[in-house]
């Protein structure tokens, strides 16, 4: 198996982009990343586009075939790769494997999502066709009711509060206030959400004990990235960005078979996977990048990744921990909270955030301080199919 | 009349592991054939919310959910019969009942209802 490196990453601003279709969204953040490859007039042996929705919302099946058309990539592979919000994640995944394997030498991997053409209503029951067909989706559960349960089981056994939850909203959204590719660029005042007695109108419940500022908007959004082998990516411009480990592991369709709902099982084999693969313990990474589709969800992924103990990771949240400049900062993207969550986008989109930060691009207030190692966690389903990536810098 | 609560659940017939929904292969031991089991007695609350934000099909305010455990240790989903979730309790007795949870194309979909014990 060979080694592979990002050595092209781009990102279009996710938010609601009326003025643009799927495939322009999916073609754009192609282009960005085909352009910092250095690749701008060349083509690539192998497409892979991460995508859930593109055949229930806009009616468009065989997007991978349209969009290398669109991009003059002909006669590339071309494949679509559906698995949920994890659907990014999985998407490079096979990018990485192509490349890995020695079939293919050139991959451009890109995620996509355009979810606001629809209704609130619509987009709710489009992500929840993931739940079971008999077991759970005639109830009318959504993604938000299966993290208000598995939240309400969270704090009851490891007295997680709504002061833990809250730190980590105010945290991601001030950080997605200074990312200029987030979907939501506005701070949060924690007494208008929680201290006042206005709170209750300005913050309701969503999916109790979940309320509307635990939870990520609905997006629109692509990101992509272009992968080879390291050797030749140490001839490119741009500093080689090695896909170091990765890991990817299942888990029940629904919750109430787990024997321990709180337990995640699938985010602590996949992030152990890719620990083990690239040699490196939860203690050396420098930057990570988890999917906090609900607040709950990056205090419970920050232990079963190993940052923290089971029961800790909330305090550490609330303690700055997790916060640009801590022991471990978490989403300085703003995560899903804040850079929004194109659900077949998120996966690829977390790449890229830590490949930036390898790279060492960002902007003093966002640039983790000599990052080296990065880590990410696309968080499938209910947490029934997971992938994780450890990245690492490659010294120019 | 009071409906029959029409969910099957299947317990393996070589480790006893109860599964809901359906497997093609017991979770733990990989056994291919089970004993059909229905619900038996009234249910254990588990867990439960309530959605603000429902789906499309359900033309109503609020949506109380939650996942029990009958006597005879078979696990599923449902939707709570209360009027605020300020009345539920983790671990409290549900009785359970087979109502329409929604309608799909002018038809009643018939599933899990779970009422508090007072």
């Amino acid at each position: 198996m060979r080694d592979v490196a990002i050595i092209g990453a781009g990102m279009i601003p996710f938010g609601r982009r009326d003025e643009d279709s799927l495939m322009d969204m999916l073609a754009y953040a192609s282009l960005k990343a085909l352009d910092d490859a250095g690749l701008g007039d060349k083509s690539v042996n192998a497409v892979y586009v991460g995508n859930m929705g593109a055949g229930i919302i806009q009616h468009q099946t065989s997007i991978a075939s349209s969009l290398v058309d669109r991009l003059s990539l002909l006669p590339a592979a071309a494949d679509v790769v559906e698995n949920g919000p994890a659907s990014g994640g999985s998407a490079v995944k096979n990018g990485l494997l192509a490349v890995a394997s020695g079939y293919y030498d050139y991959v451009l991997v890109v995620g996509g999502e355009k979810m606001r053409e629809i209704t609130g209503w619509r987009a709710t029951d489009f992500v929840a066709t993931m739940t079971h067909p008999q077991a759970e989706y005639p109830y009318g559960i959504t993604l938000p009711g299966m993290g208000g349960m598995f939240t309400r089981l969270y704090m009851e056994k490891y007295g997680v509060t709504r002061e833990h939850l809250l730190a980590v909203s105010l945290k991601n959204q001030e950080m997605g206030a200074l990312n200029p590719y987030a979907h939501v660029e506005m701070t949060l005042d924690r007494e208008g959400i929680f201290d006042s007695p206005h709170a209750v109108v300005n913050n309701p419940v969503a999916a109790d004990p979940l309320h509307l500022y635990d939870l990520c908007p609905v997006s629109d959004g692509a990101a992509a990235i272009i992968l080879c082998p390291l050797e030749m990516a140490k001839k490119m411009a741009k500093t080689p960005v090695l896909i170091a480990g990765f890991g990817q592991a299942t888990d029940t369709h629904t919750l109430q078979e787990r024997e321990d709902p709180t337990d995640l099982k699938a985010v602590t084999l996949a992030a152990r996977q890719a620990f083990e693969m690239a040699k490196l313990k939860p203690g050396d990474i420098n930057v990570a990048e988890l999917h906090d589709a609900f607040t709950i969800l990056e205090i419970a992924e920050s232990e079963h990744v190993g940052f923290f103990k089971k029961g800790e990771g909330g305090k550490a949240a609330a303690a700055g921990k997790t916060r640009f400049g801590g022991q471990i900062p978490i989403n300085v993207s703003g995560g899903l909270k804040a850079r929004g969550h194109p659900v077949g986008a998120t996966g690829v989109a977390q790449v890229v955030d830590i490949v930036f930060q390898l790279r060492h691009e960002l902007p003093k207030n966002r640039q983790v301080k000599n990052a080296r190692h990065g880590l990410t966690v696309n968080f499938g389903g209910f947490g029934n199919n997971v992938v994780s990536f450890v990245l690492k810098r490659i010294e120019p | 009349m009071k409906k029959e609560i029409a969910i099957t659940a299947f317990q393996c017939k070589k480790c006893g592991r109860i599964h809901y929904p359906y497997h093609d292969r017991c979770l733990d031991c990989k056994n291919r054939e089970f004993e059909p089991i229905k619900p038996k007695g009234n249910a254990r609350l588990l867990t439960y919310t309530v959605i603000f934000n429902l789906p499309w099909g359900f033309d109503q305010r609020f949506l109380i959910l939650g996942v029990a455990e009958f006597e005879n240790k078979i696990k599923a989903m449902g939707q709570i019969k209360a009027d605020s979730i300020d009345r539920l309790k983790l671990g409290m007795e549900v009785r359970p009942s087979w109502e329409p949870v929604r309608v799909q194309a002018g038809e009643d979909v018939y599933g899990l209802k779970f009422e508090p014990v007072q």
